[in-house]
């Protein structure tokens, strides 16, 4: 679905009016995107995207009975602008929705994920909880409209090792100017014990001026969880399970 | 750029957005003289407008009107939405008529040193996968009539301007709400009874007349020389907007939507291939750029529209005083 063509381009010499136009474009884009508080969202309509604030409620309420989710790192965000938070992901763990779910509740902001289908019903349901297509326009919109987007890296089922990060969708976070944010989730398929674990922002380890940038930076994250990975540990069930190699507990 | 003293020359002024957008320059301090055309006449007075009453059909007095004006800045919203005033087959003929001899009589005019085309979010499409908010920048892919209509007029304005050398701005409008506009979303969710998709009940945004208006003169204003979205904050569903009005919510799946598109037809208010579209896979588009463009932002949000579309009053018939029949 995903253009893997590289979209961040920064030549190396740009003239004064477009410099000033992308400030202005910028400081427009700032002025628009006022923060919308979780609990003030009204329930009976949609917002912009067509998430229903109501619903998501509800299904919070509901993910409690399977998820119950400890965030950590979240201080970390910034409180008004938009960032991408990318996560670890594994086969049927949906942690890019319990994450969503569970830190719309911490920071009282309305939080969406990546990755819902374009086909009724699933597609119509995820996107009223907070669903977007699998797309950097998509991202890259609402994170310049100042929206917390949480995307998932490619599953991999391998304890404490993150599978590739999408870098163009890496890519909408640099064209719309925004923070990029690794975080480790843990789960337990038997249990509801979950982890949310939001690192510091990730930088890509040499200044580009094509999309080299936005391929660094997408392996700097995924790097980066694995060490958030390693520093919350693993799961435990507190039965004999725990005992057994690639148990699938923890890591996803 | 002095602006004061243009010509500015108004397609579609007998519609209820071109009479608002006629009335609107009116006031415009860089407006000078001010011409419009259209098959019907305005809806409102217009104080300084020199009103032209000439069908589309008829080529020869459009190039001439127009000619002998010679404006500096065309805005053209001469344009049908299909089953708003016309069939969509007659909507189609009759908004093509129009685009190729106005816009092509402005390519004949000296001074003209702007246009203003109104367009449509339709102009995105709806294909499975497109983008849930499109912004300006996303591929013109339209999959309804439509759609594809203000992508030609897009496209012959732009080959205007490219060929005279004059910017080319077009308004990409939300469907437009207004208690006198002619609009089968309107008239749909003023029914009874709203159909809505069960299996998806996607979100839509809308735009008001007079928001939609001030967007325009804001684009003529400033000579805007690229596209933008123009849509009301907020969106929201066929089925909330139903429990919002009071209406009843008709659930409907699959072949049951094509009887209800019949009925609907039989009770007056036909649905288009365009707002079934917008009914089974919703219609948003992203606005950010509309107050760095045009400098403003609407008024209203697309909830406060739809309430105040279900507060507009009906039509209210009034015997005559004295029976003369």
């Amino acid at each position: 679905m995903t253009s893997t063509l590289g979209r961040v381009v920064n030549f190396p010499v740009r003239n004064t009016a477009s410099r000033a136009g992308a400030a202005v474009s910028r400081a427009a884009a700032d002025v628009s995107a006022s923060v919308v508080r979780f609990t003030d969202e009204q329930a009976g309509v949609v917002d912009d995207w067509g998430r229903d604030a109501g619903l998501v409620r509800t299904v919070i309420g509901l993910s409690h009975l399977r998820w119950d989710v400890t965030v950590g790192g979240d201080q970390r965000l910034p409180s008004r602008k938009g960032a991408l938070i990318v996560v670890n992901a594994r086969t049927l763990a949906l942690a890019p929705i319990y994450a969503a779910l569970a830190l719309s509740e911490a920071v009282d902001r309305p939080v969406r994920f990546v990755g819902r289908p374009d086909v009724a019903p699933v597609g119509p349901l995820l996107r009223r909880i907070g669903g977007l297509l699998d797309h950097p326009d998509e991202v890259a919109g609402a994170l310049a409209a100042g929206q917390l987007v949480i995307m998932g890296a490619a599953h991999n089922e391998r304890l404490r090792k993150v599978g590739r990060v999408d870098h163009a969708l890496v890519g909408g976070a640099l064209a719309a100017g925004v923070q990029v944010f690794p975080a480790a989730t843990s789960s337990n398929p038997i249990g509801r014990a979950a982890r949310l674990e939001i690192g510091t922002p990730s930088r890509s380890p040499r200044r580009r001026r094509g999309p080299l940038s936005e391929l660094e930076l997408a392996d700097q994250v995924a790097r980066d969880i694995e060490l958030l990975l390693s520093e919350i540990g693993d799961l435990r069930t507190g039965t004999p399970i725990d005992w057994l190699p690639l148990t699938g507990v923890g890591g996803a | 750029m002095v602006m004061g003293g243009k010509r500015v020359f108004v397609s579609g002024v007998g519609g209820e957005l071109g009479t608002t957008i006629a009335g609107l320059l009116e006031d415009e301090p860089w407006v000078g003289e001010l011409s419009g055309i259209d098959a019907d006449p305005p809806r409102h007075r217009l104080h300084r407008t020199v009103f032209h009453r000439i069908h589309p059909d008829e080529h020869d007095r459009i190039v001439d009107t127009v000619a002998r004006f010679n404006p500096h800045v065309l805005v053209h919203v001469g344009v049908w939405e299909p089953d708003a005033r016309a069939a969509p087959r007659a909507a189609a003929i009759l908004t093509d008529q129009a685009a190729t001899s106005i816009l092509g009589a402005a390519a004949e005019c000296s001074a003209l040193e702007h246009v203003v085309v109104r367009s449509g979010i339709e102009i995105y499409g709806r294909a499975r996968g497109a983008l849930t908010r499109p912004s300006e920048s996303a591929p013109i892919a339209p999959t309804s009539d439509w759609g594809r209509t203000v992508a030609a007029i897009e496209h012959t304005a732009a080959r205007v301007g490219e060929r005279v050398g004059v910017t080319v701005g077009a308004v990409r409008l939300a469907p437009v709400l207004g208690p006198h506009v002619p609009s089968p979303l309107g008239r749909l969710l003023r029914q009874p009874g709203v159909p809505f998709s069960v299996l998806a009940d996607p979100p839509f945004a809308v735009i008001e007349d007079r928001d939609a208006a001030r967007a325009i003169v804001a684009a003529a204003r400033l000579g805007l020389a690229e596209p933008v979205n123009v849509v009301a904050a907020g969106a929201i569903t066929a089925l909330q907007a139903a429990r919002r009005g009071r209406r009843i919510p008709i659930p409907l799946v699959g072949p049951d939507w094509r009887v209800a598109r019949a009925l609907s037809h039989l009770l007056g208010a036909p649905v288009p291939d365009h707002v079934s579209e917008a009914l089974h896979r919703g219609r948003l588009a992203d606005n950010g750029r509309m107050r760095e463009l045009l400098g403003i932002v609407p008024e209203h949000g697309t909830v406060d529209v739809i309430d105040r579309l279900y507060h507009w009053p009906s039509i209210i018939h009034q015997p005559a005083r004295v029976q003369v029949a």
